[in-house]
C-alpha cells in the first residue's frame, strides 16, 4: 500500500528476462485479521492476568473455610497443594498465593488489576472491531461460516489428530482429510466458535461492570452472580482453545505461522485445481 | 500486505499476476477461491523478510510497552525492578481509561431509570467489609448529622429524630454491588437523599456531595477517617436512601447506624456508613478510594 511504489520498482527489477521461475502463492489473511490477530495476544494475557488477579478479591467458587488455614478458595488450596508436593516449594512464603502469585499479576492488587482490565477491555472491543472490518474488505467472513457438513468433518478431523502420535510413534503415515476450503471443519468450528466467545465475553463483562443501568443485560446471563460464572468460564474457552491452537500451527509448520505474518502462504493450487 | 499491490490485472509483464476465478461462486455466503498469484521467489524472500522484521519489532515493543503497564508490585516480585518508585509516567494511559470508564458509567446513568427490585425471600446475607475497626456505639447519642454548602449559608444540623419526623420513608429491596465482585440482596428504609435536597437546598452550581463518616478508625484504632464524593445527578436518583433501617431493624453499628448512604447505582465503597456530615461542592470533592488508585464515579 504505501510503500507500492517501492515494490513496483522492486517488481521490475525482479522481472528481468533471467529470472526464475515464479511460486503460486495464495492470498491468506487480511493485513487487518493478522493485526488483531496478533493483538489479541497480549490483549488477552493482560486481560487474563488482571482478570484472575480480581477473581482473587471475591472468588466465584469457595467452601467452608479450613480450621486450619482460613482458607476457602479452591484456587488457594491447589497453591497449598503444589507447595506441599513439589519438591523446593516447601519453604514458599504463601502457598494459598502461589496460583495466583503465577496466572495472575498478583493478589492485593484488586486497584491496579481492575485498571489493567479496563485498558485491555476497551482495547478488545476496538480489536475486535479491526477484526470484522479485516474479515469484511477481505472477504475472509465467508471461510469462518459453519456448513451442514461441519459436525461430521470435524469428528474425522478430531479422529485425525487423535490418532496421529501413534501413527507416529508406529512410523506409519497417516494420511490427512483433504479439502479443498481454506480451513477444515475443525478449524472452522474453532475459528468461528472462538469470535463468538469473545462477543460473548464482551457483553458478560458489561453484564459485570454495568449491572443497574444495563440489568436487562445482566438478566440474559441470569443475573449478575451467574454472569460473572459466565465471564469466568469464557476465560478457560480461550486458554483450551490456545493450546492446541499454538501446538497445532507449530505442527503445521513455518507456512501456516508465516501466513498469519505475511498474509500468504505457498500453499497454492493453480485455481483451475481449486474446485468447491 | 503485499498482495494487494500486485492485484491489478494490467500487471501481466511483471512477476506476479493475477489469475481471475474461474467459477461463479452460486451464492453471496459461498466461500470464494484463494486468489492465487505467481511471484519470483526473490520477492517473496524479500517480503517475508520485511514483514517478518516488522513483525519482531511490533512483538518487542509489545513485550517492553505492555509489561510496563503491569501494576509496580507484580514488576517488583518478578524482579523485573528493584524498588524503582519513580517509573516513567505510565500510569497516564491507565488513569486516561479510568477517565474514560467512568465518563461511560455517567453516560450510562439516567436519573429516570430505575434499578430492579426483589422480593423479601431473595434476601441475602449482607456482610461488613470494613477492615477498619468498627466504633464504639457510644458516639450513637451523640450523632448528628451536619449539612454543609446550603443555598442558605448557614449550616444546619440534624438529628436522627428530626430526620425521621420530618421525612418520608422509603422502602426497596436492592443489590448492593462491591467492587471486589460480591454482592448481596437486602432491605432497606429510610429517607431519600432527593427529598432532603429539596428541604436543604445546596448552595446554586453545586454539583457534588462530600460525605463524612464516623467509621474513622482504622485496623489498629488508628485514625483513617473514611469520606466519599458524590455527584449530586446520582444524589437525587428516587432509590438513593439516607438509610436508617436494614431488613426491618434499625441499623446496627457493623451497618453504618444511625444513617447511612444507600446508593444502588454506584458500587458498595461509595454506600457510606453512618454518615456525619455532608457538604456540598461545586468542584469534585476528593473520594477514600479514588485516592487508593480506584474510580472516582463508580456508577455501576
Amino acid at each position: 500500500m504505501s510503500c507500492s511504489t517501492q515494490l513496483d520498482k522492486e517488481q521490475s527489477a525482479a522481472s528481468t528476462p533471467e529470472r526464475q521461475a515464479g511460486v503460486l502463492v495464495a492470498r491468506r489473511h487480511h493485513l487487518l485479521v493478522r493485526c488483531s490477530h496478533w493483538l489479541n495476544v497480549p490483549i488477552l494475557l493482560g486481560l487474563i492476568l488482571s482478570g484472575v488477579s480480581i477473581y482473587w478479591a471475591s472468588p466465584v467458587y469457595r467452601h467452608k473455610p479450613d480450621p486450619r488455614t482460613g482458607n476457602f478458595d479452591p484456587l488457594g488450596d491447589v497453591g497449598i497443594w503444589i507447595c506441599a508436593h513439589v519438591p523446593g516449594l516447601h519453604q514458599y512464603g504463601s502457598p494459598p498465593d502461589w496460583v495466583y502469585n503465577h496466572i495472575s499479576v498478583g493478589p492485593g492488587l484488586l486497584a491496579p488489576a481492575l485498571r489493567l482490565h479496563w485498558l485491555c477491555a476497551y482495547l478488545f472491543m476496538l480489536n475486535g472491531l479491526v477484526f470484522v472490518i479485516g474479515l469484511t474488505i477481505g472477504g475472509g467472513w465467508r471461510s469462518l461460516l459453519p456448513r451442514r457438513a461441519d459436525v461430521r468433518e470435524a469428528l474425522q478431523m478430531f479422529r485425525y489428530y487423535l490418532g496421529l502420535p501413534l501413527a507416529k510413534l508406529r512410523r506409519r503415515t497417516r494420511l490427512h482429510p483433504r479439502f479443498n476450503t481454506k480451513y477444515n471443519a475443525l478449524q472452522r468450528v474453532a475459528y468461528f466458535s472462538v469470535p463468538v466467545a469473545g462477543l460473548l465475553s464482551v457483553f458478560t463483562g458489561w453484564a459485570i461492570h454495568k449491572p443497574m443501568q444495563l440489568h436487562w443485560l445482566t438478566a440474559i446471563f441470569g443475573g449478575y452472580d451467574k454472569a460473572r460464572i459466565w465471564h469466568f468460564w469464557l476465560m478457560w474457552v480461550f486458554v483450551l482453545f490456545v493450546v492446541p491452537h499454538v501446538i497445532l500451527v507449530l505442527a503445521d509448520g513455518w507456512d501456516t505461522l508465516r501466513s498469519m505474518i505475511v498474509g500468504w502462504s505457498t500453499r497454492a493450487e493453480r485455481p483451475e485445481d481449486f474446485s468447491q | 500486505m503485499s498482495l494487494e499491490d500486485h492485484s491489478a490485472p494490467e500487471e501481466e509483464n511483471t512477476s506476479s499476476t493475477e489469475s481471475v476465478s474461474p467459477r461463479k461462486p452460486a451464492n453471496f455466503f459461498q466461500e470464494r477461491p484463494p486468489q492465487v498469484v505467481e511471484v519470483a521467489p526473490q520477492l517473496l524472500r524479500h517480503w517475508t523478510r520485511r514483514d517478518v522484521l516488522l513483525f519482531g519489532m511490533g512483538a518487542i515493543a509489545t513485550v517492553v510497552g505492555g509489561g510496563s503497564l503491569l501494576p509496580q508490585t507484580t514488576l517488583e516480585r518478578l524482579g523485573i525492578i528493584q524498588g524503582n518508585k519513580n517509573w516513567p509516567k505510565k500510569e497516564w494511559l491507565l488513569n486516561r481509561t479510568l477517565r474514560i470508564d467512568d465518563d461511560v458509567a455517567e453516560a450510562l446513568y439516567s436519573t429516570n431509570r430505575l434499578v430492579p427490585t426483589y422480593t423479601k425471600s431473595q434476601i441475602t446475607p449482607l456482610k461488613n467489609n470494613y477492615n477498619g475497626a468498627t466504633p464504639d456505639p457510644s458516639y450513637i447519642p451523640e450523632w448528628r448529622l451536619t449539612l454543609d454548602g446550603l443555598a442558605s449559608g448557614l449550616s444546619v444540623s440534624l438529628d436522627i429524630r428530626n430526620l425521621l419526623a420530618s421525612f418520608q420513608v422509603h422502602e426497596q429491596i436492592t443489590r448492593l454491588v462491591c467492587v471486589e465482585g460480591w454482592s448481596a440482596i437486602a432491605w432497606w428504609a429510610g429517607l431519600r437523599f432527593d427529598d432532603l435536597l429539596r428541604a436543604y437546598p445546596p448552595m446554586s452550581q453545586s454539583k457534588w456531595a462530600r460525605l463524612e463518616s464516623s467509621v474513622n478508625r482504622g485496623r489498629w484504632g488508628n485514625p483513617d477517617p473514611y469520606f466519599v464524593s458524590l455527584d449530586l445527578s446520582t444524589a437525587r436518583h428516587p432509590q438513593t436512601l439516607l438509610a436508617t433501617h436494614l431488613n426491618g431493624k434499625p441499623l446496627t453499628v457493623e451497618h453504618g447506624a444511625p444513617l447511612r448512604l444507600l446508593v444502588p447505582v454506584k458500587l458498595g465503597l461509595k454506600n457510606i456508613k453512618a454518615i456525619t456530615r455532608i457538604t456540598y461542592t461545586k468542584d469534585e470533592p476528593a473520594d477514600y478510594w479514588a485516592k487508593r488508585g480506584y474510580s472516582r464515579y463508580d456508577g455501576i
